[in-house]
């Protein structure tokens, strides 16, 4: 352990007289009274019992008064998020790739061509912020379905809960917080009253902008159109993307992908390398998912005693945890390149056919899912024109 | 026994004609390929190459340090693997077996010496996760197809071979991170297989896998030699039992080979040396 605040050396002494330097504690430690407060526990075999005593010398200057401003850092909570519980953090939620392939059950959503996938996953972005609120909560309540219709059980709870909470939280901090301050503070024109105009007379059909009202914080209709638009977009695009990467595999939507820009190549967009570097990177997220937790469950079972450890100590464990993850993917870097040119990669992606597997897609999947993306643009068409 | 047995004597010829890996050759020695005595002395050559797929001649290899001295990797190394035979290659951790195996690939250039496999060659890594670059299998296998023109129906069917020469048919599918190591190995090993080269350079391949999947992974590359007569790998393993499926071992020690030849004589030659250390350190 490298502490640069204070160094102790230890050295066995004649008998002394106690001193006011050494500060006996209850657990038969000794206690100085310098900048690092931690005791120092004495062997079993104690140099005191002995007939000898260890003698401590400061290299810091010490007021006198104990207990002062130097012990500080005694009082800070500890354990609350502990370094450990950290890396054990990282560790398991690197532990689960993110939205992979499942390759079985193959389901209806397997059989869907990817190019329709596409167009639904744009659809799905697109919908939400432009539709009405039925339909956004709608189209939630689809893909609710769609995934525990076509998923494995763990893989449907996994997703829609993690999604669920992040739109939920979306959902609820700016229903509250868009229009929640009260709007006399940002206007610019004098209240009603100051003019002699009267006020707006209420709504005889029940109308109210004030939907709900939790002490101080407002929830208005524009806190809901705000906060719907938001948690129903995040929800559509994490979820739909979600479902599409569980039924397609990379291959299937880099071909799709490369389908569509296949026009923008007559213009000189260079396409096949942007499919192989999509491809790389699909790979390589893997990779890097793997490195981080490794090297955390690498320090984790190193049993290190972070409470022994001072702040510096455990910034620079984390710091050479970093660098270390660093160091690993640019060496895996090096050596998948190296790969790919022993493999017969020779840097001209137009030259080095990449294998996309043609689409596994059957006429009635891709009919049907077609049907249903039309009855969805249409409904949210119609619904700006009949739901008021 | 002898421990700095001769080599195995090879055809006569001048080392200095064999000619040497494009990617090591310093661009100065180029023209030497065109020089007369080469030009006349080619035919000899050509017939030599029939007989060997991968040599090497007193070949070294050395890395600065960062004060700029020269630490030397590989010494003097010569060797020589007849094509259609499966030769292994072994020694202690860091005598240097890896960095031959790259100079052969081409991945390093050596520092001194001569070097000549034939082509296409192929290498697999000892670490799968440095070898397989493509997100799913069957993608994977099919990406040292790609410099070849062929269509989809020729590619699928050549990685549904190479696939079931290693036992992973049925994972066609799936995503490499859903891979256990050792399947991770068999897809890196289907990869070099579907390419067809006439030489393999595998270092340590399995290091990842259980029995089973070692004599599996053994026997696959066997098939893949006995299939074509024009096909050579060259091995690099700790594991002495693999020594049984060999035609040739070579022994190397501090970035020099010691021993050469006949896989029984290998296999003495390291349990000798086991015998002696254990008798050191009983004494």
């Amino acid at each position: 352990m490298n502490c640069t605040n204070c160094a102790f050396r230890t050295a066995p002494f004649a008998p002394l007289p106690q001193t006011p330097l050494l500060n006996r504690s209850p657990a038969g430690s000794l206690r100085p009274s310098c900048r690092n407060p931690r005791p120092l526990v004495l062997p079993k075999r104690s140099l005191l019992s002995s007939g000898r005593r260890s003698l401590r010398a400061r290299s810091s200057a010490e007021d006198g008064s104990g207990g002062g401003v130097e012990r500080w850092v005694e009082r800070l909570p500890r354990g609350v998020l502990g370094a450990d519980k950290v890396l054990r953090l990282i560790a398991n939620a690197t532990a689960s790739p993110i939205s992979q392939f499942v390759a079985a059950p193959t389901t209806f959503l397997h059989s869907v061509d990817p190019r329709i996938k596409l167009v639904w996953l744009l659809v799905l972005v697109v919908l939400p912020a432009r539709s009405h609120i039925i339909m956004r909560f709608g189209l939630v309540l689809y893909l609710a379905f769609l995934s525990v219709w076509i998923l494995p059980r763990h893989t449907w709870m996994d997703q829609l809960g993690r999604v669920t909470l992040l739109s939920g939280i979306l959902f609820i901090m700016l229903g509250f917080g868009s229009d929640g301050v009260p709007p006399l503070v940002q206007s610019r024109t004098p209240p009603p009253a100051m003019v002699g105009l009267p006020n707006v007379p209420p709504s005889f059909e029940g109308y109210s902008y004030l939907i709900m009202k939790l002490g101080p914080l407002r929830f208005t209709r524009k806190g809901l159109s705000v906060a719907s638009t938001a948690a129903c977009l995040t929800f559509t695009i994490f979820q739909g993307a979600s479902l599409c990467l569980t039924t397609t595999t990379p291959e299937q939507l880099a071909s799709a992908l490369k389908w569509y820009m296949l026009p923008f190549s007559y213009v000189g967009a260079p396409v096949a390398e942007i499919i192989l570097t999509l491809l790389l990177s699909l790979r390589f997220i893997n990779l890097v998912f793997d490195e981080v937790r490794n090297v955390a469950l690498g320090i984790v079972s190193r049993r290190i005693s972070w409470q022994k450890l001072t702040m510096m100590e455990t910034i620079d464990v984390f710091i050479s945890y970093i660098r270390r993850i660093f160091k690993n993917i640019f060496t895996h870097a090096e050596q998948i390149s190296q790969a790919m040119i022993i493999r017969g990669f020779r840097g001209d992606s137009n030259k080095h056919k990449i294998y996309l597997r043609s689409t596994s897609s059957n006429g009635m999947a891709d009919t049907v899912s077609l049907l249903c993306l039309m009855g969805i643009v249409g409904a949210a068409i119609l619904s700006d024109y009949l739901i008021v | 026994m002898n421990l700095l047995a001769p080599l195995r004597p090879s055809p006569a010829r001048p080392s200095s004609l064999i000619r040497s890996n494009p990617l090591s050759r310093p661009a100065h020695r180029k023209c030497e390929l065109f020089s007369s005595a080469f030009l006349q002395t080619r035919r000899v050559l050509v017939s030599a190459r029939d007989d060997f797929a991968i040599e090497a001649r007193h070949v070294n290899f050395s890395v600065p340090t960062r004060q700029g001295a020269p630490v030397s990797i590989l010494k003097d190394c010569s060797v020589s693997i007849p094509a259609g035979q499966l030769w292994m290659l072994l020694g202690p951790n860091g005598c240097g077996k890896s960095t031959l195996l790259k100079i052969l690939a081409g991945l390093l250039a050596p520092t001194g010496g001569k070097v000549y496999v034939r082509r296409p060659r192929s290498f697999v890594f000892q670490n799968p996760d440095h070898q397989v670059v493509m997100p799913t299998v069957e993608a994977d296998v099919a990406f040292g197809l790609g410099k070849s023109n062929l269509t989809q129906e020729e590619v699928r069917s050549k990685v549904f071979q190479a696939l079931d020469a290693v036992g992973m048919s049925d994972y066609m599918q799936r995503p490499i991170q859903t891979l256990s190591g050792g399947q991770k190995q068999r897809v890196a090993i289907a990869g070099a297989l579907a390419e067809a080269c006439k030489v393999l350079l595998l270092d340590e391949l399995t290091t990842f896998l259980d029995e089973t999947d070692q004599i599996g992974v053994i026997k696959a590359v066997k098939n893949s030699l006995d299939k074509s007569e024009e096909v050579t790998a060259l091995w690099v393993t700790h594991r002495l039992e693999e020594l049984e499926y060999a035609d040739g071992a070579i022994y190397m020690e501090d970035g020099k080979v010691i021993s050469y030849g006949d896989p029984a004589r290998i296999t003495d030659f390291i349990k000798d040396k086991q015998a002696a250390y254990i008798n050191d350190m009983n004494c």
